[in-house]
């Protein structure tokens, strides 16, 4: 009787350990890997005048803007009321200037979607969304006279150019 | 009468009544979203007012301890003490004979500081001890009680702040009450550093882009703008001008930076390009403005008489630029159309100086001066120029009356808005200068 009653623990023991073992599953999730980026809803802060002009001309020239010259535009900046006003008048004595880099007509129009990208990127430094991308580059080839001149200076005197 | 014609009537008469009540509420509907028109009766359609500052000291200028050191603006004979620069003298009579001057005029509280005495001019209200020079002032500017309260709203181009200094000077254009703000601001310059050989270098030769060009650049920035959902505008903006209006700003200051750039902003008024200095470019440039846009209000100041904190002498002599350059301004006003007989001339300082020296000699053994606090540095004067008829004339207030505070609720009351100012602001205000008036 002791026998039995030994073996039937045994069997009650084993059944408790190894009947309830959980199968192990290996999930596989279909995420794509995606670049972090700023979002243009999160910029909380305005640029500063000297920040303002001096990626303005980064972002046009690709070089940093000398010291005399920052100098003298801040105190043109600081001696109007109207900032937008005198904003765009420095983005378009800029773009008026040797030296400036900009795609070529035909850059553009050879992939309107990787110019897009690119401009988005360079003076917003994040990318567009798709609703974004394809507004853009619906009006690029839908509008003749545009050029990437003309885009480039759309972004920089835009409101989120003026923020970071 | 038959119950048709009754109710003929019935709806003959309902209609005539609003007819009636709605040709009278409706020319009160005005484009500013205000009900009524504004009640006050406008005194003239244009008001300079010229911060005649730096701190001039009542010695020197009422009293005329050197002598009549200021000609054009008053009566006396001219000062002949060493030192002063070649000036043309006045042919006609002084200004004072044109209006009412008050010898005994006050800045009566805050630091006799530049600053604090700028804040006080243009807002009408004295600071407390702690104003901070790099903020905008927290009482609202006269620039932002004109467009707001004055009816029909006006656009920037109509009020101008014409500096002659950064620093914290640009931003007396508006302040920070939540009430007024950069909405209703001012347009602001300061020629020295703008309108300048270096200012055409930065920006004097903008790319210009063909209307057909401009909608295009507007198509894309309307997305952008639509889609960031934020609008860059208000205090860190500055004012904004509207569209057309800064079209007309673009021709302006194009122009202006070709006439400097050629040299005839270097002597304009032929007095001498080395007896041609900051003030009188200063309101070269106002004369310039006032011709060009013909505001109703621009507010313009001079410093150059500052340097009597070390230079008495050169003070002196900047006196009497400043005594030139204004009578220029009026002359100015006087012989262009739209601002002749229109237009009300302010003159007033910020502060005075001490009644006694510091220790800087200068090179013709007088002392220098400076301003801090002393009673003497609170007294000033203030001259009012305006059209016979408007502006009492020839009349000379000897007697302490008027201060700072005054000059704001006296603008108002020329540009007929001043019922209109909210009365918590009016109460820390002085009164219009009814004294001045006919």
């Amino acid at each position: 009787m002791k026998k039995h009653l030994k073996y039937f623990s045994l069997f009650i023991i084993a059944v408790v350990f190894f009947s309830c073992k959980k199968k192990e599953t290996d999930y596989i999730y279909d995420v794509n890997d995606v670049t972090v980026s700023q979002s243009g809803i999160s910029k909380p802060n305005v640029k500063n005048t000297i920040e303002f002009i001096s990626i303005a001309y980064s972002d046009l020239f690709g070089t940093t803007i000398g010291a005399t010259e920052l100098t003298e535009l801040s105190l043109c900046y600081l001696a109007f009321g109207d900032k937008k006003f005198i904003e765009d008048l420095i983005i378009r004595n800029f773009l008026n200037k040797t030296g400036v880099i900009i795609p070529t007509q035909s850059t553009m129009t050879a992939d309107v979607n990787a110019f897009v990208q690119a401009t988005y990127r360079k003076f917003y430094n994040r990318d567009p969304n798709e609703f974004e991308k394809w507004q853009i580059v619906n009006y690029i080839n839908t509008t003749s006279s545009i050029t990437p001149e003309l885009v480039y200076y759309s972004f920089m005197t835009s409101d989120e150019y003026r923020y970071y | 009468m038959c119950n048709y014609h009754k109710n003929s009537r019935r709806e003959f008469l309902k209609k005539v009544s609003l007819a009636s009540a709605g040709a009278f509420l409706a020319p009160t509907i005005l484009p500013s979203g205000r009900l009524f028109a504004a009640t006050g009766v406008r005194k003239a359609n244009h008001v300079v007012f010229c911060l005649f500052a730096g701190g001039v000291r009542q010695l020197e200028s009422m009293q005329q301890a050197e002598g009549n050191l200021m000609p054009y603006m008053l009566s006396g004979t001219q000062s002949t003490i060493p030192g002063l620069s070649p000036l043309p003298s006045p042919t006609g009579l002084p200004l004072q004979t044109y209006g009412t001057l008050f010898k005994e005029f006050r800045y009566n509280q805050g630091p006799t500081g530049h600053v604090s005495g700028h804040h006080t001019a243009i807002t009408g209200a004295y600071n407390a001890n702690d104003l901070n020079i790099n903020l905008p002032p927290t009482s609202p500017t006269v620039f932002e009680y004109y467009r707001k309260h004055n009816t029909p709203s006006m656009s920037a181009l109509n009020a101008w702040w014409i500096s002659d200094s950064l620093g914290p000077y640009p931003a007396l254009n508006f302040s920070s009450d939540s009430n007024y703000g950069a909405l209703y601001g001012a347009n602001f310059i300061q020629p020295r550093t703008l309108i300048s050989q270096a200012g055409y270098n930065s920006l004097g030769t903008p790319k210009v882009f063909t209307s057909s060009q401009k909608t295009s650049v507007a198509g894309i920035r309307t997305i952008l703008d639509k889609n960031f959902g934020k609008s860059y505008s208000g205090g860190d903006a500055g004012i904004v001008n509207l569209e057309a209006d800064r079209a007309s700003l673009e021709t302006y200051i194009s122009s202006s930076f070709n006439d400097a750039v050629a040299g005839m902003y270097n002597d304009p008024w032929g007095v001498g390009a080395a007896v041609f200095n900051d003030d009188m470019f200063n309101l070269f440039i106002a004369e310039k403005v006032l011709q060009q846009f013909k505001p109703e209000l621009l507010v313009v100041n001079m410093q150059g008489v500052d340097v009597c904190h070390f230079e008495y002498t050169m003070y002196c002599d900047n006196l009497r630029k400043a005594d030139y350059a204004l009578a220029h301004l009026w002359s100015t006003i006087q012989s262009t159309p739209g601002l002749a007989n229109d237009t009300i001339l302010i003159a007033v300082p910020e502060h005075g100086r001490n009644s006694t020296p510091n220790t800087v000699m200068d090179a013709y053994g007088r002392y220098a001066v400076d301003h801090t606090g002393e009673a003497m540095s609170r007294e000033i004067f203030c001259l009012v120029l305006g059209p016979a008829g408007v502006v009492k004339t020839n009349n000379i207030i000897s007697t302490v009356e008027g201060e700072s505070i005054d000059v704001v609720p006296t603008i108002a009351d020329i540009l007929g808005f001043y019922n209109d100012i909210p009365t918590n602001y009016k109460n820390n205000m002085g009164s219009p200068l009814a004294q001045a008036f006919v």
